[in-house]
């Protein structure tokens, strides 16, 4: 059995919004495709943790994100989705640390101040960087029941490709209702995306809570 | 399909249910072949628990009432027609067929050539002069469908550099279209005109937006005024797909730009023949000039066989009861009317739609199929979509409304479909 690296949360939030294409391919190395929800328009991913337990400790972290096409494997399940994140931002030193040591996922290379409100039916993040606001977003509940999500997440370190199965079990809320909202300031945490061009409700709101998210090993990609 | 669901679950294995079409659009490696076994797999098992309920063939003409041959059983039923669209009744009529039978004796089977070529009768000039008199325009040209039309008639028109703006729920066809011009496709939210004055803002050169007269997923009408005001102010030309519309809305069945005295500020008009006729084809009527250039330029028309001479006479005649018969209309919006209020006493959501397409909302895509299987075992033919043609949590059943249904077949719908609902929890008791 391959080792697993496991990371306990309270809360995994996620907006997933409709931005062009063209910015998406920008972001993205040139071996990942966008997935399009239209022609001409990806899908920019914003997760927002909440972590309770891992090997580094409780702490928060921001995960900026673009979906990508999966990489299937014959006879091995289907991924619900996969993507490539540009930029994670964590509120501890230790978690970045860890996190780009394990996974080599970039970093914005300062801690951030990762605030939860939780009034019910709905929750928002409020994310500052140097003191100053970057992202706040808010998404809205459905109906809740237990899951375990396969996923996948592709990095990119220098010139070397990874890649990392993720699964994500806990209960889970889901739903395209267009309630939710983000905003983006202008800020150099948000230089890659073109800000007037990211739609500003989400297509689709997917809150977990109480749950474990698995990472397995990293697997190095052969150069494309 | 819950026992399916159940077995799957402890087998350990996820549910079929966890799985739809949009999952299986990547494949491994470098073979195309490798896109099949997985979705073979899955459909598989999903084809006997309610996705066999599309596609099942019919066995008789699409009246209120059609033979259907179940998917699963084999066993063949007369079951209420909800599911056809030929809003009018027309399509079985006996002097359409008549028409069709003659033109059939007289031509033979099919047209054997391009509408370029040698593939134009004198019936096919007939119907685009009596289309083009019907919408009050110089000239109208003929597609062999309502999908080559819209891709025809966009990548006539529009080039790479230029810029299309769809309303997010726009056809397929009007997508692909897009798509085949090669130009900067901009998609506004649904029937939202200060999202499109958004995204029309700044633009500069050649615009067309494109919009549909009734959406037909959820039934509910462009707003047509708004959309034009905020595309005149940005020197936009318009497009509006009257697929679902056509012959129906405005005082002489010209469609919703009648309804709305604006035929004059939409720029290009377009239909089809496949809904409220019953038939097949599509048109997009104008001025001559516009005609002749997409007569040279709409790839989709002059790359396919033309129209069966046999159908152009099926529609014309088609086309001559919609002038003479308006009472056909006031009996379609009767019972559209009949079937809103029905539905509204017995507390069933059928969302925003405000015309003959009917969504009947179940909102639950691991019950839709249920449901739809309930709802054709009381006697009912419709069809269940799911997520991914429509968002998730919104499935939901979709009614087509005839002028040919009596309201005795209605009511006789409605208490089944209230039923199964109820039975489901999902309608009030």
């Amino acid at each position: 059995m391959p080792e697993l690296t496991r990371y306990g949360y309270r809360d995994a939030m996620s907006g997933f919004f409709e931005f062009p294409t063209e910015n998406a391919r920008r972001i993205l190395p040139a071996h990942l495709e966008p997935v399009e929800v239209h022609h001409g328009t990806s899908v920019f991913a914003l997760t927002a943790f909440d972590f309770n337990q891992s090997e580094v400790g409780p702490y928060g972290e921001v995960v900026m994100a673009v979906l990508v096409s999966p990489l299937v494997k014959p006879g091995q399940p289907f991924p619900k989705s996969a993507m490539y994140p540009y930029l994670v931002a964590t509120t501890t030193r230790a978690a970045r640390e860890h996190a780009i040591e394990r996974w080599h996922l970039p970093h914005w290379m300062e801690d951030v101040d990762i605030a939860f409100d939780r009034p019910g039916d709905h929750i928002a993040v409020h994310v500052k960087a140097d003191g100053a606001p970057v992202v706040d977003m808010t998404i809205y509940q459905y109906a809740w029941k237990p899951v375990s999500h396969l996923h996948q997440s592709f990095m990119k370190d220098g010139e070397a490709n990874y890649f990392a199965q993720v699964t994500m079990e806990g209960q889970h809320s889901e739903h395209e209702d267009e309630k939710g909202k983000l905003v983006l300031h202008d800020h150099p945490f948000n230089k890659a995306l073109s800000i007037p061009d990211v739609y500003d409700t989400p297509f689709r709101e997917q809150w977990m809570r109480d749950g474990l998210q698995t990472f397995q090993p990293l697997v190095q990609l052969e150069a494309a | 399909m819950e026992a399916a669901q159940k077995k799957d679950a402890e087998a350990g294995k996820p549910a079929f249910t966890d799985y739809d079409y949009s999952n299986f659009y990547y494949g491994a490696g470098d073979d195309p072949l490798n896109l099949l076994p997985p979705f073979t797999e899955w459909y598989r098992e999903a084809r006997p628990n309610g996705y066999y309920l599309y596609s099942e063939p019919l066995e008789s003409a699409p009246t209120t009432k059609v033979r259907v041959r179940n998917g699963k059983t084999g066993e063949v039923r007369e079951l209420i027609n909800l599911a056809s669209y030929n809003y009018l009744g027309i399509s079985y009529r006996p002097e359409v067929r008549r028409a069709a039978i003659e033109a059939l004796e007289r031509y033979g089977l099919g047209a054997s050539g391009s509408p370029i070529l040698s593939g134009t009768f004198d019936i096919h000039v007939k119907l685009a002069e009596a289309v083009a008199q019907f919408k009050e325009k110089e000239g109208a040209i003929l597609f062999p469908t309502g999908y080559s039309a819209n891709v025809g008639f966009i990548s006539a028109l529009m080039r790479s550099g230029d810029h299309i703006f769809c309303d997010q729920y726009a056809h397929a066809s009007i997508v692909d279209g897009a798509i085949l011009a090669k130009s900067k496709t901009v998609f506004f939210r649904h029937n939202n005109p200060m999202d499109l004055e958004r995204k029309l803002g700044g633009v500069h050169g050649k615009k067309l937006v494109v919009v549909e007269g009734v959406y037909s997923m959820d039934g509910d009408v462009c707003l047509l005024p708004e959309i034009v005001d905020v595309a005149k102010r940005h020197g936009a030309r318009i497009l509006i797909d009257e697929a679902h519309s056509t012959f129906l809305f405005g005082a002489n069945g010209r469609g919703v730009a009648e309804h709305f005295g604006l035929e004059e500020e939409v720029d290009f008009h377009l239909g089809t023949f496949s809904k409220s006729l019953g038939g097949q084809g599509g048109f997009v009527a104008g001025s001559q000039e516009l005609v002749d250039y997409v007569r040279g330029f709409g790839r989709s028309r002059f790359f396919s066989c033309n129209l069966a001479p046999a159908l152009a006479a099926g529609l014309l005649t088609g086309l001559h009861i919609v002038e003479n018969e308006p009472e056909l209309r006031t009996r379609l919006w009767s019972n559209v009317a009949f079937l809103r209020r029905r539905f509204a006493e017995e507390g069933i959501d059928i969302g925003k739609s405000t015309s003959q397409v009917m969504p009947v909302m179940v909102n639950n895509d691991a019950k839709v199929f249920a449901v739809a299987e309930k709802i054709q075992e009381g006697g009912l033919y419709l069809q269940p979509v799911t997520y991914p043609a429509v968002p998730k949590h919104k499935s939901r059943l979709r009614i087509s409304v005839s002028a040919a249904h009596s309201e005795e077949e209605l009511e006789t719908a409605l208490q089944v479909i209230a039923r199964v609902l109820r039975a489901e929890g999902i309608c009030r008791s």
